[in-house]
């Protein structure tokens, strides 16, 4: 063999070698990025082909570089995937998430991002109250809305046929329960099968009717028990709703969306929830159809409890920063997919999107100056309650897991019977020392 | 056994000469040293696939309930996982809703045992002996259930039982003061998911034992008969005995199958209220996933749970014994 020949192999060889590689090269630089995506999504809403379509189809569509696998859950499972997830270090790229207690794996262990430096000018554009630390101190999560937890829907169209008007005290909605029975209909209605229902859409209320943040706040550093007259004295308050016959045991096993279309249908003049229930009540655009016609949504009223015996704090709901979409702290910094993941974030929290879900009634906007001409009544309504009433904590959302755990069981053993006030007070104290405990 | 034995101990390089102290050919030891390992070829990928989805996640789940793991690397200088002995299993036994689910797994292995195993042998037997009508029509409406998911039967069965369901509403038109407490009296709270449980699974049961009682030549039953015996003869004394096996099998399925309950609990309860219809497994998936995760205790309840089905079985097989039957 000559030495040329040996040569032009070599060369045709180390030709043919960086070839393959640019053609690997260019082929890897096609393939978009692949965003995997953890969402909270209640398929069963009206609004919720339209958000398939406006938000996700629409991303896909403006992005075809990205890639978003999307993986759609909706009450306790999510938030037991989003357990497994942080367990076993398989979070995705992008995951809907709470500001606090619900959420509190992903920010005590840090698992996310903060989000802050990535916003930059553009935050600017949002409720500054939106954008406020979260658990771990830092905004874990960019905030898609604000959320008031407690809601007292009345249904003004049954009120008047029963010679009835909103209760302003709460021995005036006491005074209602025997004329609403004798009606055969129930007073309020709640889905509280799932224990997060009661203590996030009434009892938190009431303890921040009761006893104000400032209070919640000396239970949480330890300066006040659980067990001290205060605390015991607003589960004697939620055990009395029972006993007056405001809130049924009923309650206690009606899943969460059967009393959607209870209410619709007249079966209760009022329903606790949050405002979120309200977008399960609009009009669905794939049918046409609403649980409450726009036309009938006038009759709905939503308002908070009435006043509670011995109360400091006035008319007020129990409110969180909204929930929205963070980021797993393990995408390197300055990386392609770390952008594509926040284009994703911000466009789930663009003017466009946030529109669509006030029009849908899914969320009211953390951005400033969203509005829209194409809200149903009710949406309207629902608008306008947050300028009306201030909100105090969330419990679960300012408590760690293990202690708000005994107080939503707890309110579901006091409603059956099982439990007295200072039991359940006993048992989320005992649960509150061994988490300190466990701190030090 | 003997050329078995023989072939034990030969070597790859066996030649095939005769032996002269035992006079067998080691020839034949060849072959079977080859079918040995023939055999376990085909079962070591078998083997290999239970040690690693089932035999090590079992003995790491012991390992894990003996220490205070709480999500993470395992091996992570931030959050050492350390060696705490017990203390899952005293907080697991201590645990209220530890003796409200366990209580509750026993209900339904009681209803699976002694509801649905002898429901689906008289459901199988009518329907064998032809005893009535419709025998296709009825074999598939009672099979039925089994095929639909159980996810979408609890849903469907919660609408049932709801304080706002059906029942509600028919009973309210008998009685209108008729409230629904069901689900809402602790102590009555089980008795609607075990009657699904019941209508659920005896479908299973009835096929098993349909397939078994065809095993069962009908001439000897029919000699049974010329002989003078009734048909209740004819069951106790040549029926049951030739399926003696197929009930302690069938036992042994209700039993595991029990402590496994969880999708139709999940759906129709969500082991609510107040946790009083919750079960072993329900509990455990609620230390590890709910709320604050507690893997330790989560992997000592599954411990338990494994235990619980070992010696029930073993009781099982202490009474099938005791009985003089047999396993098929």
């Amino acid at each position: 063999m000559s030495f040329g020949k040996s040569v032009l192999r070599v060369v045709a060889a180390f030709t043919l070698l960086v070839s393959l590689f640019l053609v690997g090269a260019s082929a890897a630089a096609a393939d978009p990025i692949v965003l995997r995506v953890l969402y909270y999504f209640d398929a069963t809403s009206p609004g919720a082909q339209r958000e398939l379509t406006e938000v996700w189809e629409a991303f896909d569509k403006a992005n075809p570089d990205i890639k978003v696998v999307r993986e759609d859950l909706f009450n306790e499972p999510f938030h037991q995937k989003t357990e497994i997830y942080a367990a076993t270090g398989q979070l995705p790229d992008v995951i809907y998430m709470w500001p606090g207690g619900r959420s509190s794996t992903l920010h005590t262990k840090k698992l996310v991002k903060d989000l802050a430096p990535l916003l930059g000018e553009a935050r600017s554009e949002f409720s500054e109250a939106a954008l406020a630390p979260q658990a771990a101190g830092y905004l874990a999560e960019l905030p898609i809305g604000i959320t008031l937890t407690h809601v007292l829907f009345a249904n003004q169209k049954l009120l008047k046929d029963l010679g009835l008007t909103i209760p302003k005290t709460y021995e005036e909605l006491k005074a209602m329960v025997p004329k609403i029975k004798a009606a055969g209909k129930d007073a309020i209605l709640m889905g509280a099968q799932d224990d997060w229902v009661m203590q996030s859409c009434l009892y938190s209320m009431i303890v921040g009717r009761m006893l104000g943040d400032a209070y919640v706040d000396k239970l949480i550093e330890g300066t006040a028990k659980f067990t001290d007259a205060p605390f015991v004295n607003t589960l004697k308050f939620y055990k009395q709703l029972y006993t007056d016959g405001v809130l049924s045991a009923k309650s206690l096993q009606t899943p969460y969306n059967e009393v959607n279309g209870l209410f619709a249908s007249g079966k209760a003049v009022f329903m606790i929830d949050g405002d979120w229930k309200v977008g399960n009540f609009l009009t669905d655009i794939t049918t046409g159809q609403a649980l409450i016609p726009p036309e009938q949504q006038k009759g709905i009223v939503m308002t908070v409890f009435p006043e509670i015996p011995g109360e400091i704090n006035h008319r007020t709901s129990s409110s969180v920063v909204g929930v929205g979409f963070g980021m797993n702290a393990n995408i390197p910094a300055g990386s392609e997919k770390e952008k594509a993941a926040w284009k994703l974030i911000m466009w789930l929290n663009s003017p466009e999107v946030q529109r669509e879900r006030l029009e849908t009634g899914a969320a009211f906007p953390s951005r400033k100056g969203v509005t829209s001409d194409r809200l149903e009544p009710l949406a309207q309504t629902r608008a306008k309650f947050y300028g009306e009433y201030g909100g105090t904590y969330v419990l679960d959302n300012v408590l760690e897991a293990s202690v708000y755990l005994p107080i939503n069981v707890g309110l579901q053993e006091i409603g059956l019977g099982l439990a007295t006030p200072e039991q359940v007070a006993a048992n989320t104290q005992k649960a509150y020392d061994a988490w300190k405990a466990a701190q030090k | 056994m003997k050329a078995s034995a023989a072939g034990v101990g030969l070597g790859p390089g066996a030649t095939g000469v005769v032996s002269p102290g035992s006079m067998k050919p080691t020839k034949v030891s060849g072959a079977k040293h080859e079918e040995r390992w023939a055999y376990a070829l085909l079962v070591m990928p078998a083997v290999l696939v239970y040690w690693a989805v089932m035999a090590f996640p079992a003995f790491f789940s012991v390992g894990l309930s003996l220490t205070n793991y709480n999500g993470g690397p395992l091996w992570s200088s931030m959050n050492p996982v350390k060696f705490i002995g017990l203390s899952n299993y005293i907080k697991m036994l201590r645990d209220p809703f530890f003796s409200v689910s366990l209580k509750n797994n026993m209900l339904i292995i009681l209803v699976s045992v002694f509801g649905q195993i002898p429901l689906g042998f008289i459901l199988a037997y009518v329907l064998s002996r032809r005893l009535v009508g419709l025998r296709d029509f009825f074999q598939s409406m009672i099979y039925v259930p089994t095929v639909i998911s159980t996810i979408v039967v609890g849903i469907l069965w919660q609408s049932i039982f709801s304080p706002y369901g059906p029942i509600t509403e028919i009973m309210q038109q008998l009685n209108p003061m008729w409230e629904n407490t069901l689900f809402i009296n602790p102590r009555t709270a089980m008795i609607p998911v075990l009657i699904v449980i019941l209508w659920m699974y005896t479908g299973t049961y009835l096929i098993i034992f349909l397939a078994n009682l065809q095993k069962i030549d009908p001439e000897v039953i029919e000699a049974a008969k010329i002989d003078g015996a009734t048909e209740w003869q004819a069951l106790r004394y040549v029926i049951l005995p030739a399926l003696s096996g197929v009930v302690v099998t069938s036992a042994i399925l209700a039993i595991s199958g029990s402590l496994q309950s969880f999708s139709l609990i999940f759906a129709m309860t969500a082991g609510n209220p107040a946790r009083r219809t919750s079960v072993l497994s329900l509990y455990m998936y609620d230390a590890a996933f709910r709320g604050a995760p507690d893997y330790g205790l989560a992997n000592a309840i599954s411990t338990f749970i494994v235990a619980l089905s070992l010696v029930l079985i073993a009781l099982l097989k202490f009474v099938e014994n005791r009985a003089g039957g047999r396993e098929e």
